[in-house]
């Protein structure tokens, strides 16, 4: 069983779709057109460049060339955190979150390819850089909540935090309750989708293995491993993103440095 | 123990004039020191600048004769309790906030069990709150006296006391000062209370 392949002339006619939602949106006056056409252009544009740039990226197959391209995405990733974030772009932050996010899931990418795939070159693109995206995606929405969380509660709650520093807590004792509640937030999406996966909605990559002629049973097995290593990376990520970005933001006496928040909120 | 503010000046950003200004004290063990002033003369900037969150502009505070900073401002802090005016300990039940800061490395021997807990938090007239109840739910007065319990408990040397009886009647207020002043500790505390005022060694005036 193969994928039968669209043309673009089929693809161009699957546009006429958005009749319908445009109906909606213009009867409603909800100011939102433009916005939905600019979306559905960035969307057909980035993933037309993306087809193309992977279409080379597998045949090609370079190890180096693979790990640059993960580094891209994780450098994308890193200033959609920080944008997305009250948090201001310095230096400091800025290569914490990437460290943390990179580190994090060269870890989990190695240990799926290496040990649970057992693939022969774990640079493999085709599965390298699909499984990379779908992790990294995963983490970006999670550093997005956690970090942001971890500072913004730190701003708000500050005289809680120096109740515990001035009640003999350590700078890492202190910050305990802030991290627990930065690392539940932000690993809640992921909880909430594993929890409803298969009923509510058909994940997206095991739909693309079905589609392109995979069995559902072989689908489901790329799925799970894939729910863990989103689960992983994510969390992971999240923790050496907070951990490695508080050298920055303290002084020597532990004192939180609120010049980090956009707008010194 | 004794702890010198000397010529002690401080003033925020963005503001013109200093909010302290040439402020000398001399505080040794055993003294109760009542801070006296109106809203807005510094009585919480002036402990904020003894434990460190903020850095005074000018003079200096020594601590066994040493400027309160690095090691010493860290041995400083593990030998005080601090009680902010509005006490927040987070979220979560009052069972797991008051236990909290008895995780903490320093204060892990001070742990008291439930039972000597209950018999401090009858003791204050928190006989009725649950170990369950949500510690945000509770009223300033309530919070409070949780705090003044924590300080009980913590038994540190030195305890900075930010408007202790703001919210407390007269029964609560003497029953804080039984189970707060002794003899061995400095008792530096932030007070508009007369009856509060009437308590301490030495009143100064901001």
């Amino acid at each position: 069983m193969s994928i039968s392949d669209l043309h673009w002339g089929q693809l161009a006619l699957g546009l006429l779709i958005l009749v319908i939602p445009l109906y909606i949106l213009w009867k409603f006056k909800t100011d939102l057109i433009s916005k939905t056409l600019i979306a559905v252009a960035r969307m057909i544009l980035q993933l037309v460049f993306v087809g193309y740039y992977l279409e080379y990226l597998f045949k090609y197959d370079n190890p180096w060339v693979n790990l640059a391209w993960i580094f891209v995405m994780v450098l994308v990733a890193d200033f959609a955190t920080l944008d997305r974030s009250e948090l201001k772009r310095k230096k400091g932050l800025f290569i914490s979150v990437f460290a943390a996010t990179f580190i994090g899931l060269l870890l989990i990418d190695f240990f799926f390819l290496q040990f649970i795939i057992q693939l022969p070159n774990i640079m493999e693109a085709q599965y390298l850089i699909p499984i990379t995206g779908m992790i990294l995606g995963n983490c970006l929405r999670g550093n997005i909540i956690g970090i942001n969380d971890f500072y913004y509660n730190l701003t708000q709650h500050q005289e809680r935090y120096c109740f515990f520093l001035a009640s003999g807590a350590t700078k890492k004792e202190a910050l305990f309750p802030f991290f627990r509640t930065a690392l539940k937030k932000s690993i809640n999406p992921t909880l909430a989708s594993m929890a409803t996966i298969g009923l509510v909605s058909l994940p997206g990559m095991m739909t693309g293995q079905m589609l392109s002629g995979s069995s559902p049973l072989i689908a489901i097995k790329y799925q799970i491993m894939i729910m863990l290593a989103i689960f992983s990376g994510t969390l992971l990520c999240v923790y050496w993103g907070i951990l490695f970005s508080q050298r920055f933001v303290f002084d020597i006496q532990d004192n939180f440095d609120k010049s980090i928040l956009k707008e010194n909120k | 123990m004794t702890l010198q503010f000397s010529n002690l000046g401080f003033t925020y950003q963005k503001q013109a004039s200093p909010i302290i200004q040439n402020f000398y004290l001399t505080v040794e063990k055993g003294d109760i020191i009542a801070i006296k002033g109106a809203s807005g003369t510094g009585k919480t900037t002036l402990f904020r600048l003894l434990l460190g969150f903020e850095k005074w502009s000018v003079g200096n505070i020594t601590f066994h004769g040493k400027t309160l900073q690095n090691e010493t401002l860290e041995q400083f802090r593990n030998q005080t309790t601090w009680l902010p005016q509005d006490l927040d300990l987070g979220e979560g039940s009052l069972e797991e906030v008051f236990y909290f800061p008895f995780n903490f490395k320093n204060n892990k021997a001070k742990k008291p069990s439930q039972s000597d807990a209950e018999i401090v938090f009858d003791f204050l007239g928190l006989k009725e709150i649950s170990w369950n109840a949500e510690f945000r739910s509770l009223s300033t007065g309530q919070r409070q006296r949780v705090g003044i319990a924590l300080c009980h408990f913590l038994d540190k040397d030195i305890l900075l006391l930010d408007e202790p009886t703001s919210a407390l009647d007269a029964v609560s207020k003497e029953k804080v000062k039984e189970l707060l002043f002794h003899k061995n500790k400095i008792i530096l505390s932030a007070t508009h209370d007369s009856w509060w005022l009437d308590q301490c060694t030495k009143i100064v005036e901001l």
